[in-house]
């Protein structure tokens, strides 16, 4: 399937359902964003005639209503680190990936402290990825959710803890342990050391943390967990921007495959749900932008790479993403299909929400509103 | 055989090449008969060069390292810390620098391949999928069948399937190879290793491999959060020795001790799934060893249990002592795919490009897809009604014989 045979394809199967959201949007009146990374997917696994099985919330009901970049560049470095801060930073950032350096320019973030007099609860990241260390912006509230649960796990299984086995109660009393003891150790992130002491902030934890172990659908995966986080915080704390990354697709450096679909299209349902949150939210529907992207793709089949274990080499299979825009910053639902960058990303969204991303190198995107 | 000396070529190298270069030489009896002639032919060519022809071809390459912020090797230094291959990895350079690596050495490989004309002999890979899949579902490697043709069996593969890789691990090896380089076998169990017991096969089996597999997660779920914790577990877990853990039979050769050390340590699932251990062995010994006849035989792998697994990359029975469960739905979405990845593979290496057949046989299916050139597909299609166990074993035979 060409280039453009894809998007003719998309744009056909969702032109109905474009013109029926266009008819029903209506002017925002404020400016929030959420913008979501996800690790590596393969467009032969996601958009594309046999990958649409993956992702079918995305396709269906969520690209009818968005401005879809099908063809997303990563110029940068295929690494998680790298890639997220390239998008953050809107210039290709080349540091150590495993989260010991911060960006070399600043962040929507930065922009946003600088530029809007940010308060401390209004910028936060909540990641499944454990290299998104509080290096990623400093000053920003960073919750590496799924290393919570690991830690947890590891507290149980290694003894270090009175609790004795891996069952749901239990996690959730140590999850809270570590939770008031041990945060910065595991790499989270605060502007101030009394920030997750903050009785708000605290009661925006327990409360995920207690709906992640009693939710209705048993949920059980890192990305359930940040999920759940990310959803109270918008909640509670009502940021006006957050970051939430999901990696259970990273499964597939182990070979899984099956369990990498599976990461997929968990990664497609918990963004159909956190759209459908920000969409129902009456302080959030008019005035928020969901941004989606995934970091990029994977090797190809056949690539002495082991194909979609690694995410490594210079061929589109790896470096062409997607990119999907949803909420106030959508003038007209479209599927756009020129190639843009993912450093274009950045300018765009900062330019709808006020800011001046002055240091970065990407390029306004037209189709968001301004 | 003693290493080659190559001190006057090394300097002369690309800065990036110097430390692999020296790594190897200093492995060079631990490197296997295929990987040591590779090697010295390929330093023989380079030396062969003259300076202004070695500089020509290595000029762009020369010129783009110039522009990278490396680590500071000399011309002694021996291989590459997980710290110096990220700062290669993440240079803005890199992507050209990769592009570069692979016109060089496809430069090599074709004046090599032109030059010497080496007689290949014919070769077989087996990918063996097991008893228990939901087969009947779906079609199976719909992707690859185009490219071969599916024999009808004249019974389930499983009740062929002892028999077949008996007499290949007993055949007489072709004229050319060594012993080692004969029959490799891949596998998630154990029920091959009584069928090879005592034939010069190499059996490697990830349920045999436990106890080390649990030494080195251990080790590694312990790292800190930087390089240099990497770099020095994983320092420690090459100098660890793993014989007591090994079957003798391993044990005792050090290429194949090292050939499971590298496997374990290179990441790619080997440590945590049946599956991907049995193909990126396969794959690194299709790369290294080639071996003229190799069988991957995967397996079923558990379901994976709430919370332990996913996040801890780790034995789910520690965490969790709920009873393992098959997950054959996702078992055979993981070994079409894997399956695949072996044949790939080959498909890429001279030695294999155009001599290899590969059979995909899944335990209950009566049929195996044969792939490979044309000649290897009539040569195993050729029969109106299904074939019997013998048949093809005798064919998988004359097919490795020539004949």
């Amino acid at each position: 399937m060409t280039r453009r045979q894809l998007v003719q394809f998309l744009t056909a199967a969702v032109a109905p359902r474009i013109l029926a959201a266009r008819q029903a949007r209506t002017d925002a009146p404020g400016k929030r964003l959420v913008l979501v990374t996800i690790g590596g997917i393969r467009r032969q696994e996601s958009f594309s005639k046999p990958g649409l099985v993956n992702v079918p919330h995305l396709f269906d009901e969520l690209l009818p209503q968005s401005i879809f970049y099908p063809y997303t560049a990563n110029e940068g470095v295929t690494s998680h680190f790298n890639t997220i801060s390239s998008i953050l930073t809107g210039v290709w950032q080349h540091v150590d990936d495993w989260g010991s350096q911060k960006p070399t320019n600043p962040t929507l973030f930065h922009y946003l402290k600088s530029q809007h007099n940010a308060g401390v609860n209004d910028t936060w990241v909540v990641t499944s990825n454990k290299q998104l260390t509080a290096n990623i912006s400093p000053g920003v509230n960073v919750v590496l959710s799924k290393q919570l649960l690991v830690e947890a796990v590891e507290r149980i299984i290694m003894g270090q803890s009175t609790r004795k086995q891996l069952e749901r109660e239990q996690l959730l009393s140590e999850m809270k342990s570590v939770l008031e003891t041990d945060y910065e150790r595991i790499g989270w992130g605060a502007p101030s050391a009394s920030s997750f002491q903050d009785p708000e902030v605290k009661k925006t934890f327990v409360a995920a943390l207690t709906n992640f172990i009693h939710g209705p659908d048993a949920p059980a995966s890192g990305d359930d967990l940040t999920f759940i986080v990310a959803k109270e915080v918008l909640l509670r704390l009502a940021p006006a921007m957050l970051m939430v990354n999901f990696s259970d697709v990273e499964v597939a450096h182990s070979g899984a495959y099956s369990l990498h679909l599976g990461g997929i299209r968990r990664s497609d349902a918990l963004c159909h749900k956190l759209w459908e949150f920000i969409r129902t939210n009456p302080a959030l529907k008019d005035n928020t932008t969901l941004v989606i992207m995934n970091e990029f793709g994977r090797d190809p089949d056949g690539s002495s790479t082991n194909g979609f274990f690694n995410h490594r080499t210079n061929t589109e299979s790896c470096r062409m993403a997607w990119s999907m825009v949803l909420g106030a910053a959508v003038r007209k639902p479209e599927v756009v299909e020129r190639v843009i960058r993912q450093v274009d990303m950045a300018p765009s969204i900062g330019t709808w929400m006020g800011l001046e991303c002055d240091r970065s190198v990407g390029e306004l995107l037209p189709e968001i509103a301004i | 055989m003693p290493p080659p000396s190559y001190a006057d070529l090394v300097p002369r190298l690309p800065r990036t090449f110097g430390p692999t270069v020296n790594d190897q030489l200093r492995r060079w009896d631990l490197l296997f008969p295929a990987e040591q002639r590779q090697l010295r032919a390929q330093l023989d060519y380079l030396a062969s060069l003259s300076p202004s022809e070695l500089k020509a071809l290595f000029a762009p390459m020369a010129g783009l390292e110039r522009r990278m912020d490396l680590p500071n090797w000399k011309p002694g230094t021996v291989g590459m810390s997980i710290e110096e291959t990220g700062v290669l990895a993440r240079s803005p350079l890199y992507p050209q620098w990769r592009t570069e690596v692979e016109t060089v050495f496809t430069h090599i490989e074709e004046t090599l391949e032109k030059s010497a004309r080496p007689n290949r002999p014919a070769r077989l890979i087996l990918c063996v999928l097991p008893s228990g899949l939901p087969v009947n579902d779906r079609e199976i490697w719909p992707g690859l069948a185009g490219q071969g043709a599916w024999v009808a069996l004249s019974k389930p593969f499983r009740e062929s399937e002892n028999a077949l890789v008996s007499s290949l691990a007993r055949r007489t090896v072709s004229a050319g190879l060594e012993e080692l380089e004969s029959t490799w076998v891949f596998e998630c169990g154990r029920d091959l290793s009584a069928v090879v017991e005592s034939t010069n096969a190499v059996e490697i089996s990830w349920g045999a491999l436990e106890a080390i597999r649990r030494t080195f997660l251990d080790r590694l779920n312990a790292i800190q959060r930087d390089l240099r914790s990497a770099d020095q577990t994983t320092a420690d877990l090459r100098r660890l020795d793993i014989s007591p853990s090994l079957d003798p039979r391993l044990s005792k050769v050090p290429r194949l001790r090292e050939f499971i050390r590298s496997i374990l340590l290179s990441g790619n699932g080997s440590l945590v799934f049946n599956n991907s251990f049995v193909q990126w062995s396969a794959s690194e010994a299709l790369r290294r060893v080639q071996p003229q006849v190799l069988v991957a035989r995967f397996g079923i792998r558990p379901k994976i249990k709430p919370f332990s697994s996913l996040v801890m990359f780790e034995d789910q029975n520690r965490s969790n002592p709920t009873p393992d469960q098959d997950d054959p739905a996702g078992s055979l979405i993981d070994g079409e795919m894997l399956s695949q990845y072996v044949h790939f593979t080959a498909r890429d290496l001279p030695a294999y490009r155009e001599h290899v057949v590969t059979l995909f046989a899944c335990g209950d299916l009566s049929r195996v897809l044969v792939i490979g050139s044309r000649s290897a597909t009539d040569h195993f299609s050729g029969s109106p009604s299904a074939i019997t166990t013998e048949q093809l074993s005798s064919l998988s035979l004359s097919w490795l014989a020539g004949t």
